[in-house]
C-alpha cells in the first residue's frame, strides 16, 4: 500500500511546494530591481555556503556540527527520497545511502531537541520549538519506510494501520520541511537563505578559489540623478528585491540581537525583530505572531504594516518606529554574527535616508548638525578657516604650499575638538620623530561626510565627498593617514564609488609600519594594566585588529584583552550618528563599555578613535584613563631616535593665514 | 472634539521669505528669521500657506529658497525684482492682488539693507495692522486672530487683531523644521511679473563688513552665588530713563540727543 501512497504524497508535497515558492518569489518580486549576476551567483552559491556560511556558524562548534548533521542529512536524504520512494529506485546503494542519510539526520535532530530545552533568550520560539519534533518525524519516518525497501523489513511488515501512521508522521515531517519550506515556515531560512547567497547584494563579501572575501562595508551611494524617484526607502517594495530575499533568509537565531549595543542599552531596537518586521512588512500583516524578544519597551503585536504601506509613519504607528532605526550606531556586530550574512545596517541606512531626505525627520541634534555641514562643512559649525588653530605653533607643512608629501594627514573633525587636538599633537610629534614627509590640507579639508551619510543625508554626503575628491586631486601623495577611523573608512572604502581612489591607512597601522622600519624608539612602559578598544570603524569595517596590538607591544604593553574585543569588540556608542539622535535606553552604551575595561583590571584603555576617546572619556566614575595609541607612542618616544633627521618643517612658511 | 473644517474657509496665509547668509561662512541659506515665519505659517490649522520672494533666482541664492521649498512646499512664487531694485511697490501691489489674510515674515533680513523697514513700510502702504516679535498665533475666529506676542525675558502678550494684518517674528518663535533634500529639489518656482522700481539711494551706497560694535559690559559685583543668580535674572534696570509724555517733537528731539551725548555715542 505505502508503495502506491508513498509517490503520491511525495509529488503532492513537491507540487505544492513548487507553488509557494512561486508566491514567495513574487514577494521578494515586489522590490526595486538590483543587479545581479543570477548565474554566477547561483554557481558560487555551494561555496558560499559551505565555505562563507559555515566559517559563521562554526563559531559556536555545537550548533555547527549539529546543523552539519541535520542539514547535510536532510538535502541527502531528500532527494534520495524522491529517487528511492518517489520513482521506486530502491535497488542497490541508494536505499542504503538513505538510511544513513535519515540517520545522521535524526542524530543532529536530537541535538536540536537539546538545545530547545532551556533555549536562550535570543532564540525564538513559537513555530520554531516544534522544529526538533518535525526534524524527527521526518528523519525518523522516512527511516522506518526505507527498511523494507533495502530489505531490512519484510515487504508486508506490520499491518496497514502502522502503514497509515507512517505515513501520517511523513506527511507531517514533509509538510514542516518542504511544505513549509516554501510558503513560511521555518525551514523558509533554507529556501531563502540558499537564494539570498547566490544573490546576495555584496557579492564581494564572500571567498572564491582565489582567496578570501573583502571586507564589504561601504555604504551604497544613492542615485540623486532622478529627480522624481523617491529617496530611501519608505516602503517594504522600495528594498531591492534581493535585500527583501535576505530579509526572508533570517533564521532567526538572535546572535544579532545579542550583541547589539543598542539592545543591550534598553534602546528600542533588536536587528532580528526589525528584519522580521520588514518580513512581515513584505507579505503584509502585524508582528503579533513574532515569537523572539520585542524591541526594549515596545511591546509585540501593536505594528503593522504592508508591501506599499509606509514602514516609519508620519504620525501614529506603522511598521516600525522611527526611533528603532536612529538606535542603531551603525557599528555591525549584527552583519559580523549574521550566519545569513544578512546586510542590516544597509537595511537601517536606506530607511534613515528616506526619513531624512523626504520627511526632513532627522532626531535629535541631527538636523542642526546637518545644517552646520552643509553650512561650515563641519558637524559643530565652528569656522572653517579656525581649523587649523590647535597647530598654530606647529608649523605644520600645507599641500597648498608643497604641492606633495609622502603622507597626506588627515584631521578629520577633531581638530576642532579639544580632546582630540591633543591627540593630533602627539601623532604630529611622533611623525617628526620618524622624519615622515607629511603634508595636511589645513583649512581646505572638510568633513568627510561620514555623520551625514550614516544620519541619512546622503546628499550633502555627496557634495562634501566631492568637494573633497577635488581638493585631494590638486595635490600629489603616496597615500593618507588619518587618526579617525570613520574618516579613514569613508575616504578608503566610500569614496571610490564617487571618483576618489585613495590608499588609505589608520595611524596605528602607519605607526606599526615606522617601527617595524627601525624608523622610532620607545622607552619601556612603566604603567599600569592595558586594556585595547576596537573602534568598529577600525576593526570590524576594515579588519585592522594587529596593527593597533603590535603598536603596544611594541612599546612593552601587554594588552589584557577584553571578553568581546577583535572582531566581536562592543561598541563605544559614538558611531551613526547616534550620540546626535541620541535615543533614550536604559543605559548608555558607553557605561557598558567601560564596565568591560573594569573587568579586565586595566587602568588604562588604548583607543585609536576620536569618537571612541569622547564617548568612553563621558563615563563618569571610571577608574581607567582613556588614551589614543598616538598619545602613548608619543609618550613613550626616545629622543634622537634612529632618523631624527630635522623634520621637512624647518623650511615651511606659516600655517596661519587670514581667511577673509 | 475636532473643528468642522468643511465650514470654515481656508485661512489664506502668505509667508515672505528671504535669502539669509549664514553669519559664519557667509553661504546663502533659509533666513533663521523668515524660516521661523513659514514654521508659524506650517503650524496654523486650516490654513493655505503659500510663499513669496522678491527677488531674482540666481545659481548662489537657488538652494536657499529650496530650503524654504524643502519646508514641505511644492511651489514658491517668485516676484522677479533685478537685484538692487526697491522691492516694496512690487510686493505690495502682489499682496493687494493676492490679498491673503494673513502676511508672516521675519523681522529682518540678514543680507541686503537689512533695515528692517520692510514690514512697516508694507503695512503702511497696504493700510494694514502689523503686529512685530510674533510668539505664536493662536487662533483667528471671524477675521480676527488672537495672537501672542514674545517680549524680553521671556514675557507675553496676548493682543486681537483684524485681518489682514502684517506680523513678524524673531528669535522667540518655534524653531523652523528641517528642510529636507526631496521636496525641496522638487519644488518649482512660479514667477511672477511684478513692476520694478529702481532703488536709486541703494546705488549711492558703499557696502563694507561691519565692525564689531562695543558692548557695555555688565559688572556684578556678587558675594554669594545667590546673588549672582539674582543679578544675571533681574530684569535691566532702567534705572536713570524717563517716561515723556505730552512733549512737543523738540523736545522728545532734544532729549534723545541729550541722551546720547550723556552715553557719549554721539560726541
Amino acid at each position: 500500500m505505502l508503495d502506491t501512497l508513498l509517490p503520491i504524497l511525495i509529488f503532492s508535497v513537491l507540487a505544492l511546494a513548487a507553488v509557494g515558492a512561486v508566491r514567495r518569489v513574487r514577494l521578494w518580486r515586489q522590490g526595486r530591481p538590483a543587479r545581479v549576476d543570477l548565474l554566477r551567483g547561483l554557481a558560487a552559491m555551494p561555496r558560499r555556503y559551505l565555505v562563507d556560511l559555515h566559517h559563521v556558524v562554526a563559531r559556536d562548534k555545537v550548533m555547527s556540527n549539529t546543523h552539519v548533521a541535520t542539514a547535510g542529512g536532510f538535502v541527502a536524504a531528500a532527494v534520495l527520497m524522491v529517487l528511492v520512494h518517489g520513482f521506486g529506485l530502491a535497488e542497490g546503494v541508494l536505499g542504503w545511502l538513505l538510511l544513513a542519510a535519515s540517520a545522521t539526520m535524526f542524530v543532529g535532530s536530537l541535538f536540536v531537541a537539546r538545545r530547545r530545552r532551556n533555549p536562550p533568550a535570543r532564540l525564538s520560539r513559537g513555530p520554531w520549538m516544534r522544529l526538533p519534533k518535525s526534524l524527527m518525524a521526518f528523519s525518523l519516518s522516512v527511516f522506518v519506510i526505507t527498511l523494507p525497501a533495502v530489505g531490512l523489513l519484510p515487504e508486508d511488515f506490520g499491518s496497514w494501520i502502522l502503514a497509515l501512521v507512517l505515513a501520517a508522521v511523513l506527511a507531517w515531517g514533509l509538510g514542516e520541511m518542504v511544505f513549509g519550506m516554501a510558503w513560511g515556515g521555518p525551514m523558509k531560512h533554507a529556501f531563502a537563505g540558499a537564494l539570498h547567497l547566490a544573490f546576495h547584494r555584496r557579492a564581494e563579501r564572500f571567498s572564491t578559489k582565489e582567496g578570501e572575501g573583502k571586507r564589504s562595508t561601504g555604504l551604497k551611494a544613492l542615485n540623486l540623478d532622478d529627480e522624481n524617484a523617491t529617496l530611501g526607502v519608505e516602503k517594504p517594495a522600495d528594498f531591492t528585491w534581493n535585500q527583501l530575499l535576505g530579509f526572508d533568509a533570517c533564521v532567526q537565531c538572535g546572535r544579532c540581537e545579542a550583541v547589539c549595543p543598542a539592545f543591550a542599552a534598553g534602546q528600542p531596537l533588536n536587528p532580528k525583530k526589525l528584519i522580521q518586521d520588514m518580513v512581515v512588512g513584505m507579505a503584509g500583516g502585524s508582528d503579533a505572531r513574532y515569537a523572539g524578544s520585542p524591541y526594549p519597551d515596545r511591546p509585540v503585536g501593536e505594528h503593522h504594516g504592508s508591501p506599499h504601506g509606509p514602514i516609519v509613519a508620519r504620525e501614529g504607528k506603522a511598521l516600525v518606529d522611527a526611533e528603532t532605526l536612529w538606535s542603531c550606531t551603525t557599528c555591525r556586530a549584527c552583519v559580523e554574527e549574521c550566519p545569513m550574512m544578512i546586510e542590516h545596517v544597509d537595511a537601517i541606512v536606506d530607511m534613515r535616508r528616506f526619513l531624512t531626505l523626504e520627511h526632513g525627520q532627522t532626531p535629535g541634534k541631527g538636523a542642526e548638525v546637518l545644517d552646520n555641514l552643509i553650512a561650515t562643512d563641519n558637524p559643530g559649525g565652528f569656522d572653517p578657516g579656525a581649523r587649523m588653530h590647535w597647530a598654530a605653533d606647529l608649523e605644520l607643512p600645507l599641500m597648498s604650499q608643497c604641492g606633495q608629501a609622502e603622507v597626506l594627514l588627515w584631521l578629520g573633525d577633531g581638530a576642532y575638538d579639544m580632546r582630540n587636538q591633543r591627540t593630533l599633537r602627539a601623532l604630529i610629534k611622533v611623525l617628526r620623530a620618524a622624519g615622515v614627509d607629511f603634508a595636511v590640507l589645513g583649512d581646505e579639508e572638510r568633513d568627510s561626510g561620514d555623520v551625514a551619510r550614516r544620519l541619512g543625508d546622503e546628499a550633502t554626503f555627496q557634495s562634501l565627498a566631492r568637494r573633497n575628491i577635488a581638493t585631494l586631486s590638486k595635490y600629489r601623495f603616496e597615500r593618507i593617514v588619518t587618526c579617525d577611523p570613520h574618516s579613514f573608512h569613508v575616504l578608503g572604502n566610500e569614496y571610490g564609488e564617487l571618483g576618489g581612489d585613495y590608499a588609505v591607512s589608520h595611524h596605528s597601522t602607519f605607526i606599526a609600519e615606522l617601527y617595524d622600519a627601525g624608523r622610532l624608539d620607545f622607552r619601556a612602559w612603566k604603567g599600569g594594566r592595558v586594556t585595547y578598544h576596537d573602534p568598529c570603524y577600525l576593526g570590524r569595517y576594515n579588519g585592522e585588529f594587529e596593527a593597533p596590538r603590535n603598536v603596544l607591544k611594541a612599546l612593552g604593553i601587554e594588552v589584557a584583552e577584553m571578553q568581546r574585543s577583535g572582531f566581536r569588540s562592543r561598541c563605544c556608542g559614538g558611531g551613526g550618528g547616534a550620540p546626535i539622535t541620541d535615543v533614550p535606553g536604559k543605559q548608555r552604551i558607553p557605561d557598558m563599555r567601560m564596565g568591560d575595561v573594569q573587568e579586565t583590571g586595566a587602568d588604562l584603555v588604548a583607543v585609536g578613535c576620536p569618537q571612541c576617546t569622547a564617548m568612553l572619556e563621558g563615563v563618569v566614575d571610571s577608574d581607567a584613563e582613556v588614551r589614543d595609541i598616538a598619545e602613548l607612542v608619543a609618550d613613550a618616544l626616545v629622543e634622537g631616535a634612529p632618523s631624527s633627521t630635522p623634520g621637512p618643517a624647518s623650511t615651511r612658511q606659516p600655517l596661519a593665514e587670514e581667511v577673509a | 472634539m475636532r473643528p468642522d473644517t468643511t465650514m470654515m474657509p481656508a485661512l489664506e496665509v502668505t509667508a515672505l521669505v528671504s535669502i539669509g547668509r549664514h553669519p559664519v561662512t557667509g553661504r546663502a541659506r533659509r533666513a533663521d528669521q523668515d524660516a521661523r515665519g513659514v514654521e508659524l505659517a506650517r503650524s496654523l490649522a486650516n490654513a493655505e500657506v503659500s510663499l513669496l520672494h522678491a527677488g531674482e533666482l540666481a545659481e548662489a541664492s537657488e538652494p536657499a529658497l529650496r530650503g524654504y521649498l524643502g519646508m514641505g512646499f511644492s511651489e514658491l512664487s517668485l516676484l522677479e525684482q533685478p537685484e538692487g531694485a526697491d522691492v516694496l511697490p512690487a510686493l505690495a501691489e502682489a499682496l493687494d492682488a493676492a490679498s491673503p489674510h494673513l502676511v508672516i515674515t521675519g523681522e529682518r533680513a540678514e543680507c541686503g539693507e537689512g533695515s528692517g523697514l520692510l514690514p512697516y513700510l508694507l503695512a503702511e502702504r497696504l493700510g494694514w495692522p502689523l503686529v512685530s516679535g510674533l510668539a505664536a498665533v493662536e487662533g483667528v475666529e471671524d477675521g480676527v486672530a488672537t495672537l501672542l506676542q514674545a517680549l524680553p525675558r521671556g514675557q507675553r502678550r496676548r493682543l486681537k487683531v483684524r485681518l489682514p494684518a502684517i506680523v513678524t517674528v524673531d528669535g522667540a518663535a518655534p524653531a523652523p523644521r528641517q528642510s529636507a533634500y526631496g521636496p525641496a529639489r522638487r519644488g518649482s518656482f512660479e514667477t511672477i511679473a511684478g513692476s520694478v522700481s529702481h532703488d536709486e539711494e541703494w546705488d549711492q551706497w558703499q557696502v563694507q563688513p561691519a565692525r564689531k560694535r562695543p558692548k557695555r559690559l555688565k559688572i556684578v559685583k556678587a558675594a554669594s552665588a545667590r546673588d549672582r543668580f539674582k543679578a544675571a535674572a533681574a530684569k535691566a534696570e532702567g534705572g536713570g530713563g524717563q517716561v515723556l509724555t505730552d512733549v512737543t517733537p523738540e523736545q522728545g528731539a532734544e532729549a534723545i540727543l541729550k541722551l546720547l551725548r550723556e552715553e557719549e555715542v554721539l560726541r
